[in-house]
């Protein structure tokens, strides 16, 4: 059965052509009629399926709609156009460390992001300690987060993301985060995940990170999809443009 | 969600200190204008600080309800939250810090020699439905101020036109006719009356007000999540 499952999805926003990011100006502008605004293309026709225990990456030049994409999927932007349904629970990994907090401390942030992300205090509670094992930083989780230094922030939220079994995995650039010692870490705990049946979504710049772990690949050109098909295909013709 | 408002309990101090304060500056400086001019039997200093408690419920809500979506914005766009958790919860809070307020509210009523009226649980009531009025406009608001940065000023300078045009300080009786309608048809007025009714017996509530006050809050949160809902999906992309 298929986890995502996108059809024609498309995003387009309005943007307001003189800079207006005030009301004064914008009444200014409206009486003199000369309110012009387009609407901006971020995306638009995307269709695929995903299985359970696939890996897709997304490919593309920046400001192509990878992270647009990746957001929709996530449903942190509801699409203007066409439908995404995905099936089962979602870990977003689009930036490690959103929805952390610097007064609050190791623990604290740990148990909010993780009712965040939907689940149960109870269950957190007791994983806590395994958590920051394995992040590393059993030693400062008592402490304010902004003591931290920012590697241990990545390890921490990496960490809390990925210790529960989800259906989703949405991963934005984040496996070029961190020293040698922990990129092997979480590279491992990623491929634990995938085997276990979750599905991944990656976008990334890193093209031989692409190849090693995704089987399809999509490409992303000015917000439409330009190819999508086997990793080594579409990467190869991505190499060769 | 709670772990969030966990943190601040050490400023509800504060939040308390604040309305005394100034309920004291505006009852020193008020008082010799308008005590005479109550009603009989009612004194000024819970008539005031009624008023006071009510208008800082309604302004500092909607400001943090408003304020509540653009100030996540990192964490929306990053993991899926329904939005209007944020500016629900802030107009919550508020009605939280709002019944906080009842207790010096109370000793005031007592010290200066009125009581408590039986009706009390009503006011709660009150804030409840202020509540979801605060809510509603917090979720229309909170729109503009991710697209406007200069709604803000707006919003701050039609606060206060709102304070003005509650009788706060004032009874209503001592403005002329023209004003006491316009007066008349600021909502706010309608919660005021009903809650100081309910609290110390200070004001005397029409059948209107009451009508009014549902109306409203359902109207406004009506208006405020279909708004919310429709703007949204468009005004995301400008976190």
């Amino acid at each position: 059965m298929s986890v995502i499952k996108l059809e024609n999805v498309g995003y387009t926003y309005r943007v307001l052509l003189n800079r207006t990011g005030s009301l004064k100006e914008l009444f200014r502008e409206a009486v003199r009629g000369r309110v012009r605004m387009i609407d901006y293309v971020a995306l638009s026709g995307v269709s695929f399926e995903l299985n359970a225990g696939e890996v897709v990456a997304i490919i593309g030049n920046n400001g192509a709609g990878k992270s647009t994409l990746l957001k929709i999927l996530a449903g942190v932007l509801p699409p203007t156009e066409g439908k995404s349904v995905v099936n089962g629970k979602i870990a977003p990994m689009i930036e490690l460390g959103a929805g952390f907090h610097q007064e609050m401390t190791g623990v604290e942030n740990v148990l909010f992001y993780s009712v965040l992300m939907g689940r149960k205090t109870k269950n957190v509670k007791s994983r806590i300690a395994a958590i920051g094992e394995w992040a590393g930083v059993t030693d400062h989780m008592d402490f304010p987060l902004r003591t931290f230094s920012s590697g241990m922030v990545a390890r921490l939220a990496f960490a809390t993301a990925t210790d529960e079994k989800s259906d989703v995995l949405l991963v934005d650039e984040i496996l070029s985060v961190g020293d040698a010692e922990f990129q092997k870490k979480s590279r491992a705990r990623m491929d634990q995940l995938i085997a276990s049946g979750a599905a991944v979504v990656l976008v990334s710049h890193d093209l031989r990170a692409v190849r090693e772990l995704s089987t399809r690949t999509i490409w992303l050109e000015s917000g439409r999809v330009k190819m999508f098909g086997d990793t080594g295909a579409v990467v190869d013709a991505y190499e060769a443009k | 969600m709670t772990l969030r408002y966990k943190r601040s309990v050490l400023g509800i101090g504060w939040t308390l200190l604040n309305p005394i304060l100034t309920s004291f500056v505006l009852w020193i400086v008020f008082s010799f204008v308008f005590a005479s001019k109550l009603p009989s039997g009612q004194q000024f200093a819970p008539y005031l600080m009624a008023g006071i408690l009510l208008n800082t419920f309604f302004s500092q809500g909607l400001m943090a309800s408003a304020e509540s979506i653009a100030g996540n914005g990192g964490v929306l766009t990053k993991i899926y939250i329904p939005p209007q958790i944020f500016a629900v919860s802030a107009a919550l809070a508020a009605l939280v810090n709002f019944s906080i307020g009842f207790l010096p509210l109370a000793i005031v009523v007592v010290i200066s020699g009125q009581s408590l009226s039986l009706w009390l649980p009503i006011s709660l009531l009150v804030g409840f439905f202020m509540a979801i009025y605060v809510a509603g406009i917090g979720l229309t608001l909170s729109i503009m101020f991710i697209r406007f940065d200069d709604s803000r000023n707006i919003v701050s300078v039609l606060l206060m036109i709102s304070m003005y045009l509650t009788p706060i300080f004032y009874p209503v009786s001592v403005l002329n006719s023209t004003m006491q309608s316009i007066v008349r048809w600021n909502p706010l007025t309608s919660y005021l009356e009903i809650f100081r009714w309910a609290f110390s017996n200070n004001a005397s509530p029409s059948g209107r007000d009451w009508v009014f006050m549902v109306v409203t809050s359902i109207a406004s949160i009506a208006i405020g999540t279909y708004f919310f809902k429709r703007r949204w999906p468009k005004t995301v992309a400008m976190l």
